[in-house]
């Protein structure tokens, strides 16, 4: 008998915890939902002037325009497109470089010095990551003018972040046996890091870049619209030309070259990997 | 993490050096790294990047930073009209994210194989849906529903939720595709229909990590709305459009900085709320 009624006290408590449990999930969905609907009155009710987007036709009438394909825009999409593959290539290699360092600094284990590295390597990854790449191509363009250059550096700021973030997880997790066969063996600093360090992350840094390369296509796409070059300039100019025929196009054009992308890196981290 | 297969090396009375790759491998390897060194040469060669200009370019930021950036104008931000823009961006964040993720889940459902209900056709539109929403970038996105929809949070709103259905859409398929098949095994030879499959065999294993994941895409998503308002989505971008063409920078550096702040700020929220997550499960 006893135990029967300890029985049916502990289903007694696991029923109060579960309908606990229902309560919370209950009162964290309603906080989801009134959140969700200020969100929707601040902005698709009061910010939205429905009238001056005329209804379901107007809507309808506007996507047309996009339809009409603008096939003599084609030889002049080829060059942008190659700049475009050209700069996320090129920026994905650079911001490589710039991660070495702070992921040097930002791996626990190897960092030069805890409290000042370790800290300020976290802080350029945080950094890299925070800033859209939009913004670092506006503050490259101010600062080394149009063209190429700025586009690449953006990317190359852009890619430190994460690039460095998994790197430096690496090498906090590697495997501390090699490293201290090669120091025993007399192996200096830049041994233990060539024979015992990189042999060890290789692949997984290797798969970080693929996958950063594949994401740097996109945005190097969009370098052109803050004066950077390649695919999004004659997105640009299209746009502000009207020709919608011609948006589609640069559109279809920076699509072919991500499945390209996609493709190519799928094949590449299985090279790797 | 495992080591890459070695080649056992000489026997060590053969005089021989050893090395970590026999000699096919090492030609090999050192052609592709010929190849891409030329691609590279070349692409700078294409691009016509002046490599001189690289090497002035950290000093030329901190020059036009030191000489135009600085001092920020603080005030300039912490005004009710900059406020009341960055509640903007939270609200366009919010529903964009939510209204993606929303979307993204029968997307990813369609495009798990193990799981799909259609290989045939639901299969490929799945895919199809998440790649082509991945590919165009978000600022793209804004820019033609800014054409279609005119200026304003709509069109911003609407390019949040194409983003968030391409980039929750192919982390939830993932997640998908690697659950536990037991179970789904199990209804399907009692009988239970695709969505029965789905809803009672997939979503239990993956509930949490979706959590986690949709989560996530707000965080991210937060991070593009501060710049939709530069393409005409509203929010925060507007004020840096507005002030970079009127040459304001000491504004411009504030406005920058704000938005560094706020993208700090929901990372460090999102990031708590995820490990609770993770701890409730």
């Amino acid at each position: 008998m006893a135990s029967l009624d300890i029985d049916i006290g502990r289903v007694e408590g696991q029923r109060a915890l579960v309908r606990q449990r229902h309560l919370k999930m209950a009162a964290i969905w309603a906080v989801v939902f009134a959140f969700l609907a200020w969100c929707f009155h601040g902005t698709i009710i009061q910010d939205t002037d429905w009238s001056r987007i005329g209804g379901a036709n107007g809507v309808l009438g506007s996507l047309g325009r996009f339809l009409a394909l603008d096939f003599s825009l084609l030889p002049e999409l080829v060059i942008p497109t190659i700049e475009t593959f050209m700069v996320a290539c090129v920026g994905t290699v650079l911001g490589c470089f710039f991660s070495l360092p702070v992921a040097w600094f930002g791996a626990a284990n190897v960092t030069p010095n805890r409290f000042f590295f370790y800290p300020a390597g976290r802080f350029l990854m945080v950094l890299s990551r925070s800033v859209h790449e939009i913004i670092w191509a506006l503050i490259f363009v101010s600062a080394v003018g149009l063209g190429a250059l700025p586009g690449i550096l953006a990317i190359a700021m852009r890619s430190v972040g994460f690039i460095s973030k998994i790197t430096a997880e690496a090498i906090e997790n590697i495997d501390k046996k090699p490293v201290e066969a090669i120091r025993a063996v007399g192996g200096n600093d830049f041994q233990v890091m060539y024979y015992g360090i990189l042999p060890q992350i290789y692949p997984v840094v290797l798969a970080t870049v693929i996958f950063e390369w594949d994401i740097n296509i996109r945005r190097s796409a969009v370098m052109g619209l803050v004066g950077a070059g390649g695919l999004g300039l004659t997105f640009f100019r299209q746009m502000n030309s009207f020709n919608y025929g011609g948006v589609t196009m640069v559109i279809l054009a920076i699509l072919l070259l991500i499945v390209l992308g996609e493709v190519l890196s799928h094949f590449l981290r299985k090279a790797v990997i | 993490m495992t080591m890459t297969e070695t080649n056992p090396g000489p026997a060590p009375d053969s005089g021989q050096t050893w090395s970590r790759y026999g000699a096919t491998g090492a030609a090999t390897r050192h052609a592709t790294l010929l190849a891409v060194l030329v691609f590279l040469g070349y692409s700078l060669h294409f691009l016509n990047v002046d490599l001189s200009r690289l090497l002035g370019t950290f000093s030329g930021v901190w020059r036009v930073v030191s000489d135009r950036y600085y001092p920020p104008e603080i005030a300039y931000v912490a005004n009710a009209g900059y406020l009341g823009a960055i509640l903007d961006t939270l609200q366009m964040s919010f529903l964009g994210g939510f209204i993606g993720v929303v979307c993204a889940i029968p997307l990813a459902w369609f495009s798990a194989w193990n799981v799909t209900p259609s290989r045939r056709i639901l299969f490929p539109l799945g895919r199809l849906g998440v790649i082509s929403s991945r590919a165009i970038h978000e600022t793209i996105w804004t820019i033609l529903f800014v054409s279609i929809l005119g200026f304003g949070m709509l069109a911003g709103v609407s390019a949040l939720t194409m983003f968030c259905i391409g980039f929750a859409g192919k982390l939830f398929a993932d997640e998908i595709e690697a659950v536990d098949m037991g179970p789904v095994e199990a209804m399907r030879s009692a009988g239970a229909s695709d969505l029965q499959v789905f809803v009672w065999a997939v979503v239990p294993q993956v509930r949490v990590a979706f959590t986690g994941i949709a989560i996530y895409t707000w965080d991210v998503a937060f991070r593009a709305a501060t710049v939709v308002g530069f393409f005409g989505g509203g929010g925060m971008g507007w004020y840096l459009k507005r002030n970079i063409q009127q040459l304001e920078n000491t504004k411009v550096s504030a406005i920058i900085l704000s938005i560094i702040a706020m993208v700090l700020i929901a990372e460090v929220f999102s990031g708590w709320v995820r490990a609770r997550v993770n701890r409730a499960k």
